[in-house]
C-alpha cells in the first residue's frame, strides 16, 4: 500500500464524509427540536433518490438541478407529513416509543409505495459526470464525488447560516436546548417544529438525490443509510451540528479504510458495530467528550 | 384516615385489563386448545393444517416477544436474529442426526446465548436507543450469516431428515410449543419477574430506587423470549426443510414479530395470541393474493394503532365491553 | 453510637458547574435530620448521590460503616437506603396496591408474593387504603406523595430519604404527613428530610443541616438554626420558622 494509495483513500473518505453529513443533518434537526428519532428518514432518502432520477430520466434535468429542486419540494412534503401525522405524537423531552413506532410504520408505507411505483429493480443515475475522473497531482477520484461533496457542503453552509442568522434558526437552537424555556421566551413551538420537520425532510430528500448520484438504488436503499445516519448523529452527540460533521468523518474514514482489512461483503456490519460502540461507550457522542474536557473542573 | 377525592376530579376507576370475568379467561382458552388438539381427526385438509401450523409458530414468537417488549417495555426490532439462529441450529443438528426435539432445545439454547451477547451491550441503553441498536444487530447478523459458508451462505441450507414422519408431527409440535409459550407468559406475569418488568416499563428509575435490578431483569426476560423464539425457528425450519438467511433473518420477520403483539394488545397475555392469529391468517392469505401490499398494510396498521388504539385488539374489546356495560346501566368501574 | 450515614467531602460537577462542593456531615441513627437551603443549594443532588442514582466526582458516602460505591440505586435500596421523589414517580399502569408490592418484593425486606396484608397495612398507615385498587396514575398529587412514602416504606429502609414530601400539600395534609414521619421515626427508621417548608422542618426535625450554593452552611438544632445569622441571610426574603 503506497502513500499515494493511502492518500487516495483519504480523499475518498473525505468526499464521502460530506455527503454523509448532509444525509444526517436532517435527522439531527428533527431529533433536536422534537426529540423524535425519524425512522422514516430512510423512506425520504429513497424518495429523494427517485425524484432526482425521474427528473433526469423523463425531463433530462441535470441531477444537480434536481437536488436543488428537491429542497423546496421535500420541504413541503415534510410540513404536510408533520401536519398529518407528527403533530399527533404527544410531545416529550425524550424520544418515545410511540414516535419510534409511528415513524417506523411510515417508513414501511413509503417503502411499499416505492415498490409499487418503481418495482424492485436497481436504478442508477448515469451522467457523463459519473464516469469521468478528476486528477490532482497523483490523486484521482470520480468527478461526481467532488461535485456531490461541493453541493453537500454548500447546503450545510446554508443551514449554518439559517441557524445563526435567522429568527427561525435561533428558535430552533433555543428549542433544542430547552423546549419549555423556548416557549416562555415566545417561540411558537408548534410552528417551529413543523418548519423544522420540513427542513429535516428537505435535507433527507436532497441528500437522497445526492446519494443517488453516487450509488445505485432501489426502494429499500434507505435502510443502510438510515443506520449510517444514526451512527453519525450518535457519534456527533445527537444534537450538535458540528458533531455531525465529526461523526460523518469518522464513519467515512472507518468505512473507507476497512476495505484494507475486511472483505467487502461484511462492510454493512461496520456501521452497526460503530453504532453499538458509540451508543454504549460514548453516550454523549464525541462532542460530549470534547465538552467535558474543556469545561472547568 | 378518609379523604374525599377533590371536587371536579374523576374518581379513580378500578383498574382492569379485561372486564370479562376470570372464568371466561380460563375456560375459553382451554376449550380452544381442546378443539385444536382434536381438529386433525376431522380431516380438515393439509392447507388448514399448514395454516394452523404457521399460526402456532407465530403465536409462540409473538408471546415470547411480548415478555420483554410488552411486559417490560423494551421494544426490540431484532428478534429475527433469534428466530434465524434457532432455525439454523436445529437444521444443523437434525442433519447431524440429533433427535428433533433435542434439536429444538438446542435451538432455544443457542438463541438464549445470543440474547445475552446482544443484551449485555444494548440493555445499557434507554428504550428508543435500545430499539435502534436492535435494528443494527439484526441487519449485521443477517449480513454475516448471508456470507457464512458453513451454512451455505446466501444459497441456503437444506435439511435432509432420515426416517418417515407425518405432517401432523409438525402440527402438534408447534401447538405444544405455543402452549408452553403462553404458559411461560402467564407464569412470568404472575411472578416477581413480571412485576419487576412492569415496574421497569412504567418507570425504570423508580423501579431501581426500590431495589429492582433493571439490567438483570431485562437480560432474564430477553433470555426467556429468545429461547422460545429460537425453538420456534427450529420447529419452522424442520417443517420448511430448506432455509436461507435472507428468509429467516429478514428484517420483515423482526417487524412481524413486534407487529403481532401490538396489533393484538401489547403487554397483555392474550393480546399477542390474538395478534398472531390475525397476522398469521391475514399474512398467509395476503402473501398469496397481494404480496406487493404487505409492507403498506403493516405500516398503515402500525400507524393507525399507535395513533388511535395503542391497546390493540384487546384494548378495543375492553373499551367496547365498557361501553356495552354502561349502556346496559350497570357501571363497568367499581367505586 | 456511630452515625448511620456519613457524607464525606462529597463534590459533584455538572458540565463544569459545581453543584456540590466538599459537603460533609453525619446523620445520627434513629432521628429525623432535616436538610434545608434555598433553591439550587444542591439538596436534591445530594439526596440522589446518597440514594445511589448519581455518582459524586469526589468524596464518599458511608452507610452503616460501609462505603457505598457505584451509581446503582437498587444496590442502595437493598442496603437499606430508600428515597421518595420530589415529583412523584408512580407506576402509573399499576394499582396503588401493586405499587407498594413492588417496594415490598424487591426492597431489603424481600417479602414474598402472598403478603398483601402487609401492603394493605402500609396503605392504611399512610392513609390511602381506600385507593388500593385505583390506578396509581390517576391519584391526586397529595395521594401520590403518600404513595411515594408507602412504597418507600414497603422496601424496609433503615434510612429513608424524603424529598419534599410536603410541598404542594394543604396545611392539614402537611400535618398528617408530619405525624406519619414521627411514627416512622418511632418505628426505628432514620429519616433524612429535604424540605422547603421551614415550618415543617422545624417542628419535626431533631437536627438540621443548612446548605447554600452547594456547600454546607451550618448545622445544629432547629432552634439554633432559626437564630443563626448566616442562615437568616441565606433566606433573606423568607420568613424562617413560622
Amino acid at each position: 500500500m503506497s502513500a499515494v494509495d493511502l492518500l487516495n483513500l483519504l480523499v475518498a473518505a473525505f468526499l464521502l464524509a460530506g455527503v454523509y453529513a448532509a444525509m444526517s443533518v436532517g435527522m439531527t434537526i428533527i431529533y433536536g427540536v422534537m426529540k423524535i428519532v425519524n425512522l422514516a428518514h430512510a423512506g425520504f432518502l429513497m424518495l429523494g433518490a427517485y425524484f432526482v432520477y425521474e427528473l433526469y430520466v423523463r425531463f433530462g434535468i441535470d441531477p444537480l438541478v434536481g437536488v436543488a429542486l428537491a429542497f423546496p419540494v421535500f420541504f413541503f412534503i415534510g410540513m404536510a407529513v408533520h401536519w398529518l401525522l407528527i403533530r399527533r405524537i404527544p410531545p416529550s423531552d425524550q424520544p418515545t416509543l410511540t414516535s419510534l413506532l409511528l415513524l417506523f410504520g411510515l417508513w414501511l408505507v413509503l417503502q411499499n409505495l416505492g415498490y409499487l411505483i418503481w418495482g424492485n429493480a436497481d436504478r442508477a443515475i448515469l451522467t457523463p459526470r459519473t464516469l469521468s475522473m478528476l486528477g490532482v497531482g497523483p490523486i484521482s477520484f470520480p468527478t461526481v464525488r467532488l461535485v456531490v461533496f461541493a453541493v453537500a457542503v454548500t447546503s450545510l453552509g446554508g443551514l449554518e447560516f439559517v441557524l445563526h442568522k435567522t429568527w427561525f434558526g435561533r428558535a430552533v437552537r433555543a428549542l433544542m436546548q430547552n423546549r419549555d424555556a423556548g416557549r416562555i421566551v415566545g417561540v411558537n413551538v408548534e410552528r417551529t417544529a413543523r418548519v423544522a420537520f420540513g427542513v429535516g425532510i428537505a435535507f433527507a430528500g436532497a441528500a437522497g438525490g445526492l446519494l443517488a448520484m453516487l450509488f445505485s438504488f432501489s426502494p429499500d436503499f434507505g435502510g443502510p443509510f438510515l443506520l449510517r445516519a444514526f451512527v453519525i448523529i450518535v457519534l456527533g452527540g445527537l444534537e450538535s451540528f458540528a458533531g455531525v460533521a465529526v461523526g460523518a468523518l469518522i464513519l467515512a474514514l472507518v468505512e473507507t479504510f476497512s476495505i484494507l482489512v475486511l472483505p467487502a461483503n461484511y462492510q454493512p456490519a461496520i456501521a452497526f458495530s460503530l453504532l453499538v460502540v458509540a451508543l454504549v461507550v460514548l453516550p454523549d457522542g464525541v462532542a460530549g467528550l470534547w465538552n467535558k474536557r474543556h469545561r472547568w473542573a | 384516615m378518609e379523604q374525599k377525592a377533590p371536587l371536579g376530579m374523576k374518581r379513580a376507576g378500578k383498574m382492569r385489563v379485561f372486564s370479562r370475568p376470570r372464568f371466561t379467561l380460563v375456560v375459553a382458552p382451554l376449550l380452544l386448545l381442546t378443539i385444536l388438539a382434536v381438529l386433525p381427526l376431522f380431516g380438515p385438509g393439509p392447507n388448514i393444517i399448514r395454516l394452523l401450523f404457521v399460526t402456532f409458530v407465530w403465536v409462540t414468537v409473538s408471546v415470547a416477544w411480548n415478555i420483554l417488549g410488552g411486559f417490560g417495555g423494551q421494544v426490540s426490532f431484532g428478534f429475527a436474529v433469534f428466530y434465524g439462529l434457532g432455525a439454523f441450529t436445529a437444521a444443523l443438528a437434525i442433519n447431524g442426526g440429533v433427535n428433533p426435539v433435542l434439536s429444538f432445545l438446542l435451538a432455544g439454547s443457542v438463541a438464549l446465548l445470543a440474547s445475552l451477547l446482544v443484551g449485555l451491550p444494548t440493555f445499557r441503553l434507554k428504550g428508543p436507543y435500545f430499539a435502534i441498536a436492535t435494528i443494527g444487530v439484526s441487519e449485521a447478523v443477517r449480513v454475516v450469516m448471508t456470507n457464512f459458508s458453513l451454512t451455505g451462505g446466501a444459497s441456503g441450507y437444506r435439511i435432509m431428515e432420515t426416517g418417515a414422519f407425518h405432517q401432523l408431527q409438525h402440527f402438534y409440535t408447534a401447538l405444544a410449543l405455543a402452549v408452553v409459550a403462553v404458559a411461560v407468559s402467564i407464569l412470568v406475569r404472575r411472578s416477581n419477574l413480571g412485576l419487576a418488568l412492569i415496574a421497569i416499563r412504567e418507570d425504570e428509575e423508580a423501579a431501581s430506587d426500590l431495589g429492582v435490578n433493571p439490567f438483570r431483569v431485562k437480560l432474564l426476560a430477553h433470555a426467556l423470549a429468545a429461547a422460545l423464539t429460537g425453538a420456534a425457528g427450529g420447529v419452522y425450519a424442520r417443517y420448511a426443510a430448506f432455509i436461507h438467511p435472507q428468509g429467516v433473518f429478514a428484517f420483515y420477520i423482526g417487524v412481524a414479530i413486534l407487529l403481532m403483539p401490538i396489533i393484538g394488545g401489547v403487554g397483555t397475555i392474550w393480546g399477542p395470541v390474538i395478534g398472531a392469529v390475525v397476522y398469521g391468517l391475514v399474512h398467509e392469505e395476503l402473501i398469496a393474493s397481494f404480496p406487493q401490499f404487505h409492507l403498506l398494510l403493516y405500516g398503515s396498521l402500525l400507524i393507525l394503532i399507535i395513533l388511535f388504539e395503542p391497546g390493540g385488539v384487546v384494548g378495543l374489546l375492553d373499551k367496547s365491553f365498557r361501553i356495552l356495560a354502561r349502556a346496559r346501566g350497570t357501571s363497568g368501574s367499581h367505586p | 453510637m456511630a452515625p448511620i450515614l456519613s457524607v464525606d467531602r462529597v463534590t459533584k460537577y455538572f458540565a463544569g458547574l459545581a453543584a456540590l462542593k466538599e459537603v460533609s456531615f453525619d446523620v445520627e441513627q434513629g432521628g429525623i435530620c432535616g436538610l434545608i437551603g434555598p433553591n439550587g443549594a444542591g439538596k436534591t443532588t445530594l439526596l440522589s448521590i446518597i440514594a445511589g442514582s448519581l455518582r459524586p466526582n469526589s468524596g464518599a458516602v458511608i452507610f452503616q460503616g460501609r462505603v457505598l460505591g457505584g451509581t446503582k440505586s437498587f444496590e442502595a435500596a437493598q442496603a437499606g437506603i430508600v428515597r421518595t421523589h420530589q415529583i412523584p414517580k408512580p407506576f402509573r399502569g399499576l394499582s396503588v396496591l401493586a405499587n407498594v408490592e413492588v417496594g415490598m418484593r424487591f426492597g431489603r425486606s424481600q417479602r414474598s408474593a402472598g403478603d398483601t396484608h402487609e401492603a394493605q397495612r402500609i396503605l392504611e398507615w399512610v392513609g390511602i387504603a381506600h385507593l388500593a385498587q385505583a390506578a396509581a396514575g390517576r391519584l391526586s398529587v397529595g395521594d401520590q406523595k403518600r404513595l411515594e412514602l408507602a412504597r418507600a416504606l414497603a422496601a424496609g429502609p433503615s434510612l429513608l430519604l424524603c424529598d419534599e414530601v410536603c410541598s404542594g400539600l394543604t396545611e392539614s395534609e402537611t400535618m398528617s404527613v408530619l405525624r406519619l414521619l414521627r411514627e416512622i421515626r418511632k418505628a426505628g427508621t432514620t429519616i433524612l428530610y429535604v424540605e422547603h417548608n421551614l415550618g415543617a422542618i422545624m417542628s419535626v426535625c431533631d437536627h438540621v443541616i443548612v446548605m447554600n450554593y452547594g456547600q454546607k452552611l451550618a448545622e445544629g438544632s432547629p432552634e439554633a438554626m432559626q437564630k443563626d445569622p448566616s442562615v437568616i441571610e441565606a433566606y433573606i426574603g423568607t420568613t424562617a420558622g413560622t
